[in-house]
């Protein structure tokens, strides 16, 4: 008989290993333990050098100076932080607390320029800065890092005077240097931002003019010129220069960030996605007006919809956007009621909803080629229906790419109605009958009118929107097939041009630039004018907006383009959704400005009062 | 046993070699495809933008070229021989120690090890927690129901754990989250991830402090897996405990077992010391597929919970037509199998003495 394991020898075994585990514990404790005294250290070298800068300007008596001119200058705050500075007088009034919300999806990486999604740029939003910023309430840009700016009389040259107290969060000073060096680096080959480089390319060149004065040479006249300029993130080029060695390290990073803005990583070097959250701190050395009032601001990541819901009732995250139906229902509930506030609202940037007719097909005009049949198929698409049915009247028409609030919407156009009998006789002028009496129309060659609509398959709301146009377009006798396609699919079809007509969105800005959806050019392979829709009238009118630098004879221009997109309808353009946000109720001073709610805009405006705080640290 | 096992290793080659060229076959051939254009991904790009990224990775990433040369350049730069490529991609000289280089990802422009290095610990951590919590319970409960067949605790088991696997993990998923982390039922739980950001500043172990108890960094790590483990297990211990009561069974009635009752022995003797050993081994044939899912993750759980593992990397991956990834995860995960199952053949040698290969 072969050995046996007793009860003694599973008692050894089971002491042995658990002082495997325990070792394994005490080792892993000991490395954390490390790991705090490390950034503890870095955290009083820190300190350490700001007391040595801050005796050094004691001692040459340039902080005494310093006082006795801001005191004569005192109560003044610059145009930007007005906003922020009326917000810090309210009577309840505090700093202290953490902002906290979720992202949906984990980040690949919060480094400028290498990150493409938008969760990282809305990080990158409380690190870094640019020269300009746009008003909230009158939408004109005006100075951040900038003092004032000129521009020259034929708009190729803009020059931006910079504020003089501007410091990084690691206490080095922001000067002209800095703005020359993000724009280099952006344009270097090997930096991983072909993006970011198509787009600057209209600058010829970008020259440092003393310390303190920037000047932006551009190759072209170019009406976003001013944003274009003065929106660049501006990088630190003692943090960022290094990497210009060694740009491979850069395209790889995960987490290097370091900017002048109100908030910054604990370590500017060494966030990795796996932490699970990202947490900002206050930038203890902001140089701005008025000093932010959270602690910290963490983003959770919680990818599954009911688990975000959940964390936002157990007060967790601050904010939860809603889709339609699900918004309708929460207002209902007593305990969402109690906890929060909510919000429904259009912001001016939101982007429209649309269905393209593809117009050329292997070289061939479609039937959509015909104005007649697309305004045809417009008026048979009740948008009016769609928003009450689908999204609960949580949307409004788009009558264009224009958003209605924008100046370049011209308010004399309505969106198109319903109307059944009207889109009937376009389509019989079209030459579209029911010959053979089965209820569809046929063309002169006696094929029936059917086309396959394309769809994004995992949105549930597009599905319901589709299934619904299918019964309003066979009213008229036109036959349409739901087509839901994969996402990598679709992308593939939009670029050889393979689809009868497709629903989808784009975004919207302030002013929007109709040159990469509908000018001629842009209709070849790969371009973003995929329904192959060309008109030369129009063309010329975006050719001249573009160029004029001036915007009281830009937005005429806008507006007889609309007026032309409104006639031929390249597109049925079908609504723009309102944002429906429920925010946790100690979040105060939420209002809605022309840019949309100012939840979270910086300069920061919204606080929680010391009686709900809830965070200490 | 040796030659066997060698014998085995080699056979391993062309298995995996079939793989690659299989998945590497089936994504170039995936519609939508694998083109600089779905690493593109989002729309809102002006037309020079989405043409310079269009460039910028065909170069990077070689895309521009046939699918062929793209999976031999794969599988050079994979295999621990082969020739040594520059930065360029040029081919150099062959070499037998110019390492495994698993590329680059597309999506997040890191090398796939990086990824991988990040990843797999956590999945790991939740399927070593898992396992002997699966294997324990299902041992007990199906040996309990086994010696006592008919009572009524074999025959609640049997419907309960009926019952337990045919609930779908995501349900299972969504309804404990709705009631052991909702304000609304029992607030006992945290509702994502796999530690809370007061952790980071924890001591390691639970204490009592000044301001009362503090959970520490361990119990607060075990807190945040309980709903993931229950949700990872419930449906593997409630199969297992099937299978270990069917067998044990089976092996009750043998005629050893009869035999080893006429010796004289005591039942209980019979149960540990023969039945049970004999029993092993289908539950042996069933864990020959853990090693595998050690590494692969359960995406639904993982979705669920909002931890980053290896089932969500492997979902983003085929989404978005990472071929670097899903290539090099496919590859790992079959490797893995290759090996479970090698050592579940080993492990049938240890538990049955008249298994041999020789």
């Amino acid at each position: 008989m072969q050995n046996q394991t007793t009860t003694r020898d599973w008692i050894l075994y089971s002491l042995l290993s658990l002082s495997i585990l325990l070792i394994l514990l005490a080792m892993y404790q000991i490395d954390r333990q490390w790991l705090k005294l490390s950034e503890m250290q870095a955290a009083l070298s820190e300190q350490a050098k700001d007391m040595r800068e801050l005796r050094g300007a004691i001692a040459s008596g340039a902080i005494a100076a310093k006082t006795s001119t801001n005191s004569a200058a005192s109560g003044e705050v610059a145009q930007a932080f007005k906003r922020a500075d009326a917000a810090s007088r309210l009577p309840d009034y505090a700093q202290g607390d953490w902002s906290v919300d979720a992202f949906g999806t984990n980040l690949k990486t919060i480094t400028p320029l290498v990150s493409a999604d938008a969760y990282a740029s809305s990080v990158q939003n409380y690190v870094l800065e640019s020269l300009i910023t746009r008003n909230p309430d009158t939408l004109e840009w005006e100075g951040l890092i900038a003092k004032n700016w000129t521009v020259s009389e034929d708009g190729l040259v803009i020059s931006f005077r910079m504020r003089e107290d501007v410091s990084f969060s690691d206490g080095q000073p922001l000067t002209a240097d800095d703005v020359v060096f993000s724009f280099d680096f952006i344009m270097t080959d090997a930096i991983q931002a072909p993006r970011e480089r198509a787009y600057l390319e209209k600058i010829k060149s970008v020259k440092a003019n003393g310390k303190y004065e920037v000047v932006f040479t551009f190759k072209e006249p170019y009406f976003e010129a001013l944003s274009l300029a003065g929106g660049i993130g501006i990088m630190p080029k003692h943090f960022y220069e290094p990497y210009l060695k060694e740009p491979q390290k850069f395209n790889e990073s995960k987490g290097l960030l370091l900017g002048s803005g109100p908030y910054r990583l604990n370590d500017p070097k060494n966030w990795t996605p796996d932490k699970g959250n990202i947490e900002l701190v206050r930038n203890e050395r902001y140089w701005g007006d008025v000093q932010p009032s959270y602690h910290r601001i963490l983003w959770k990541i919680i990818q599954n919809d009911s688990a975000r819901l959940t964390t936002f009732r157990n007060g967790d995250i601050d904010s939860y956007s809603a889709r339609p139906v699900e918004y309708q229902e929460l207002k209902k509930d007593p305990q969402i009621q109690a906890q929060s506030q909510n919000f429904e609202y259009m912001p001016p940037v939101v982007g429209y909803s649309y269905i393209g007719w593809n117009q050329e097909r292997g070289g061939k005009p479609t039937r959509f080629a015909d104005k007649r049949v697309r305004q045809a198929m417009t008026y048979l698409t009740d948008v009016s229906r769609v928003i009450k049915d689908v999204f609960l009247d949580y949307a409004e028409p788009a009558v264009s790419p224009f958003s209605k609030a924008s100046k370049q919407h011209d308010t004399a156009l309505q969106p198109y109605q319903a109307d059944l009998d009207k889109a009937k006789v376009l389509l019989k002028e079209a030459g579209y009958q029911d010959k053979n009496g089965d209820g569809v129309l046929e063309d002169k060659a006696g094929q029936p009118f059917e086309f396959k609509l394309t769809y994004f398959q995992a949105n549930e709301d597009t599905k319901r929107m589709v299934l619904l146009l299918k019964d309003l377009y066979a009213r008229a006798g036109v036959r349409m097939i739901p087509t839901p396609q994969e996402w990598p699919v679709m992308l593939e079809n939009l670029d050889k041009k393979d689809f009868d007509a497709i629903t989808l969105g784009w975004t919207s800005g302030i002013e929007t630039d109709l040159y990469q959806i509908f000018h001629s050019s842009q209709a070849v392979s790969k371009g973003d004018n995929y329904v192959s829709y060309k008109n030369p009238a129009l063309d010329k009118l975006i050719d001249d907006a573009r160029r004029s630098v001036d915007e009281a004879k830009r937005m005429p221009l806008w507006q007889q383009a609309e007026h032309i997109l409104y006639e031929d309808q390249p597109y049925t353009f079908l609504m723009r959704r309102k944002s429906l946000l429920f925010v946790d109720k100690r979040i105060h001073n939420l209002q809605m400005t022309k840019l949309g709610l100012n939840f979270g805009s910086l300069p920061l405006e919204n606080y929680v009062p010391l009686a709900q705080q809830k965070y200490t640290q | 046993m040796l030659t066997y096992l060698l014998r085995r290793e080699l056979l391993m080659i062309p298995t995996l070699l079939g793989i690659t060229v299989l998945v590497f076959s089936v994504m170039a051939m995936s519609p939508g495809g694998i083109s600089a254009q779905t690493l593109i991904g989002g729309m809102d790009m002006k037309p020079q933008e989405k043409q310079a990224l269009l460039d910028y990775y065909n170069k990077r990433y070689g895309l521009d070229q046939p699918a062929p040369v793209q999976y031999l350049r794969w599988l050079n730069n994979v295999s621990p021989i082969g020739f040594v490529t520059d930065a360029q991609g040029q081919r150099g000289e062959f070499s037998f120690s110019k390492g495994m280089d698993l590329g680059t990802s597309f999506q997040y422009g890191r090398p796939v090890a990086d990824i991988l290095a990040e990843r797999i610990p956590i999945t790991l951590l939740l399927n070593l927690v898992t396992l002997p919590f699966t294997y324990i319970i299902a041992i007990m409960v199906g040996m309990k129901a086994a010696t006592q067949r008919g009572s009524a605790f074999d025959v609640g088991a049997g419907v309960s754990m009926l019952a337990l696997w045919s609930i779908p993990t995501m349900l299972a998923g969504v309804l404990l989250l709705g009631f052991f982390a909702n304000i609304q039922h029992f607030q006992w739980f945290p509702t994502a991830g796999i530690s809370s950001r007061e952790a980071q500043d924890m001591p390691f172990l639970p204490h009592w402090d000044a301001g009362g108890f503090v959970r520490g960094f361990l119990l607060d790590r075990i807190w945040h897996l309980i709903l993931p483990v229950i949700c990872l297990s419930y449906g593997g211990f409630a199969a297992l405990a099937k299978l270990t009561r069917t067998s044990i069974l089976e092996n009750l009635h043998a005629d050893y077992a009869r035999t080893a009752r006429a010796k004289g022995l005591a039942e209980n003797d019979v149960l540990w010391k023969h039945v049970f050993r004999n029993s092993l081994l289908p539950l042996i044939t069933v864990s020959a597929g853990l090693l595998p899912s050690l590494l692969a993750g359960s995406l639904i759980v993982e979705n669920i919970f909002s931890i980053n593992g290896m089932g969500q990397l492997a979902v983003e991956a085929v989404k978005g037509r990472d071929r670097e990834l899903v290539l090099s995860i496919t590859w790992i995960s079959g490797f893995l199998t290759l090996i479970g199952y090698l050592i579940a053949d080993f492990c049938y040698t240890l538990a049955d003495p008249r298994v041999s290969y020789d």
